[in-house]
């Protein structure tokens, strides 16, 4: 058994319906008849509410009956009513305790006071805590309903300490506009509760964030200095000092970028494949990135250069260079390497790397690819430029995305 | 490390150095791996000591950690740019190598706002390092890729910002953004020079110019987004 999601109230009758298979009017109906053997039905009620859960699904609960206002206003009414059973009592009490009827009428004015504070402390949680995540009820709901509630406190505490009742029942009268008064104070406690977690809240993040500056400084100074030492005396190229830059990339990442969600610009997916490269191959790869491009990782120049950059780690390794910048016009992109270098012409025709998976695959996007050697005619520089009118366009991705072969 | 585009280290006369560091095995590592004509007359670990050292060897150039405990530092700024500022005016001669392991832009545009004649990564050789303080020490400036990339990025290069006369601080000119590209895409000095037929010279002179620039501009991108981006 589970409750809707969108509800009339809190989803306890549609849910039970559903799964006994019968119609929600009776399934209501039994509730309400069940009520009256001692309050079954309502206990039943907040029972199933208590343990029942949400049906599946993402959608945030919705409920079409305006709880709060129901409760205020069954609050006003049972109020209304002990105001004129007092009235009653007022007019004759000698008469009344004669009769022996006394505490019998006394009884139901006392529930009357005490069940119009409770509903009204009611309305006031249940805006707070259930309908507050609800913008369609409006930003001054949880205020109004507060408001309509203390107003009727306020009413009931005054009645009872002005009201002849004070005279002739003192004490139970004190009780009552003592519960009146404290129920002020539970209609805002909600709000206090929210802002007090919300405060801790608050202050465990910044404990948190503070104490992460402190490790990072003090990482900096000690274990990125070492890192840093390992890679130089290693020689730049060796498995241990791409391990060491490997381990200080991440924890660099870790330290300094938080809770800042990665983006998947063009220079960020480069920059996190060149780390993935650094780990396999010998080769460390230096990514630069000018402008903020609007290009997607997902696009073809970034599937070209990533196939460029695979191959200058696999074949020249060393250092190699990528210069990705974004201009209004166009993305350009340059890997360069410093490796022995080869001629387009010698590559045999079964390899398909470069020809495919890079030139190929920039002329079939709309953009150019070229493969030329690198200045001074060491190593090898690929350039793709793509014009940014087809930047992030939908070229026929799924069909060249599978077919490039790797090398 | 190719992306230290110094100079060749054809100076045939010696260098003196001093290295500051607050870590006493990376200062005797760099120690050991310095070219031969380079001679280190003095050490220090502190901003203080730092300062008397320079003051007191008055050396050619200093290597200097941006990231260096001292006490008195203001808040915002590294130790190394602190050392510029206190010992700058007392040694004219000297110039500074800022030396990093931080990618923070902040950091290293900070040493080089304060006066450093460039940067390069704690992760270089020796080779690369010596490289540079010879590229220093002839008054040559050091960029590398990230760096130059950095100088494109904040002096809106890439928007097509470019500057009409060759004085103004706050754009580059077109020639000095072609070479800070090719910069950027690893090319060495010499390599830019054959790029785009220049020589070694005037490609030398652009990037001091840039590197002035980037020194003296008051382009709110160059501390804005060396905070916001950490591009270096």
């Amino acid at each position: 058994m589970s409750r809707p999601r969108a509800c009339v109230a809190t989803g306890v009758a549609a849910g039970l319906a559903a799964h006994l298979g019968w119609p929600v009017l009776v399934v209501r109906a039994a509730f309400v008849v069940a009520s009256f053997a001692a309050g079954a039905g309502v206990l039943l009620y907040v029972w199933l509410w208590a343990l029942t859960p949400w049906e599946a699904g993402e959608a945030r609960p919705s409920r079409s009956a305006p709880v709060a206002w129901l409760l205020v206003s069954a609050a006003a009414v049972s109020l209304l009513a002990a105001a004129a059973t007092s009235s009653l009592l007022a007019l004759d009490p000698l008469a009344v305790d004669a009769v022996d009827g006394g505490s019998e009428a006394l009884g139901s004015w006392l529930f009357a006071v005490f069940a119009g504070v409770g509903l009204a402390v009611a309305s006031g949680a249940w805006a707070t805590f259930i309908d507050r995540p609800e913008p369609e009820r409006g930003p001054r709901h949880e205020l109004t309903i507060r408001l309509v509630a203390t107003v009727l406190l306020v009413v009931t505490a005054a009645a009872l300490v002005l009201g002849p009742t004070a005279a002739w029942y003192p004490a139970p009268t004190f009780a009552a506009a003592l519960a009146a008064v404290l129920g002020i104070g539970l209609v805002y406690a909600p709000t206090l509760v929210t802002a007090w977690r919300e405060l801790t809240e608050e202050r465990t993040k910044r404990i948190r964030e503070e104490q992460r500056s402190e490790i990072a400084a003090h990482l900096h100074d000690s274990v990125l200095q070492t890192l840093a030492l390992i890679q130089n005396r290693a020689g730049a190229t060796t498995e241990v000092a791409r391990i060491a830059r490997a381990q200080e990339r991440e924890l660099r990442d870790w330290l300094f970028d938080g809770e800042a969600p990665a983006d998947s610009d063009l220079g960020t997916d480069l920059r996190d494949f060149a780390a993935a490269l650094e780990i396999d191959y010998p080769v460390t790869i230096d990514v630069v990135a000018v402008g903020s491009s609007s290009e997607r990782a997902s696009g073809e120049v970034a599937a070209a250069a990533r196939e460029a950059m695979l191959n200058a780690a696999r074949h020249a390794g060393g250092e190699v260079s990528v210069y990705v910048e974004a201009t209004p016009d166009s993305v350009e992109v340059f890997v360069r390497d410093r490796g022995d270098g080869f001629d387009l012409v010698d590559v045999p025709s079964d390899r398909l790397g470069v020809r495919q998976s890079i030139i190929g695959r920039m002329r079939r996007a709309g953009g150019t690819g070229e493969v030329r050697p690198g200045a001074g005619g060491i190593g090898t520089e690929v350039r793709l430029r793509f014009p940014a009118e087809r930047v992030g366009g939908a070229g026929p991705a799924g069909i060249i995305g599978t077919e490039g072969s790797r090398g | 490390m190719a992306d230290t585009t110094g100079a060749d280290t054809t100076a045939a006369t010696s260098v003196r150095v001093v290295i500051v560091d607050d870590h006493s095995i990376f200062r005797s590592g760099l120690k050991a791996d310095l070219d031969a004509s380079i001679e280190v007359v003095g050490e220090a670990h502190d901003v203080e000591s730092a300062v008397a050292a320079v003051t007191d060897a008055a050396p050619d150039v200093v290597l200097l950690d941006v990231h260096l405990p001292g006490v008195g530092v203001p808040a915002g700024t590294s130790g190394g740019a602190e050392v510029i500022r206190r010992a700058a005016a007392s040694v004219p001669g000297t110039r500074f190598l800022a030396l990093s392991v931080s990618d923070k832009a902040e950091d290293v545009v900070g040493v080089i706002r304060a006066g450093a004649r460039g940067y390069i990564t704690k992760g270089s050789s020796g080779a690369d390092v010596s490289r540079a303080v010879h590229a220093v020490a002839s008054g040559d400036a050091v960029f590398s890729p990230k760096l130059a990339g950095f100088v494109l990025d904040a002096f809106g290069a890439a928007v097509g910002e470019t500057a009409a006369a060759s004085d103004e601080l706050d754009r580059l000119s077109a020639r000095e953004q072609e070479v800070m590209r090719l910069i950027a895409r690893g090319y060495a000095y010499k390599e830019v020079a054959a790029a785009l037929f220049i020589s070694t010279k005037t490609v030398e002179s652009h990037v001091s110019a840039v590197l002035r620039k980037l020194q003296l501009s008051s382009r709110h991108e160059l501390t804005a987004w060396a905070n916001a981006r950490r591009l270096l």
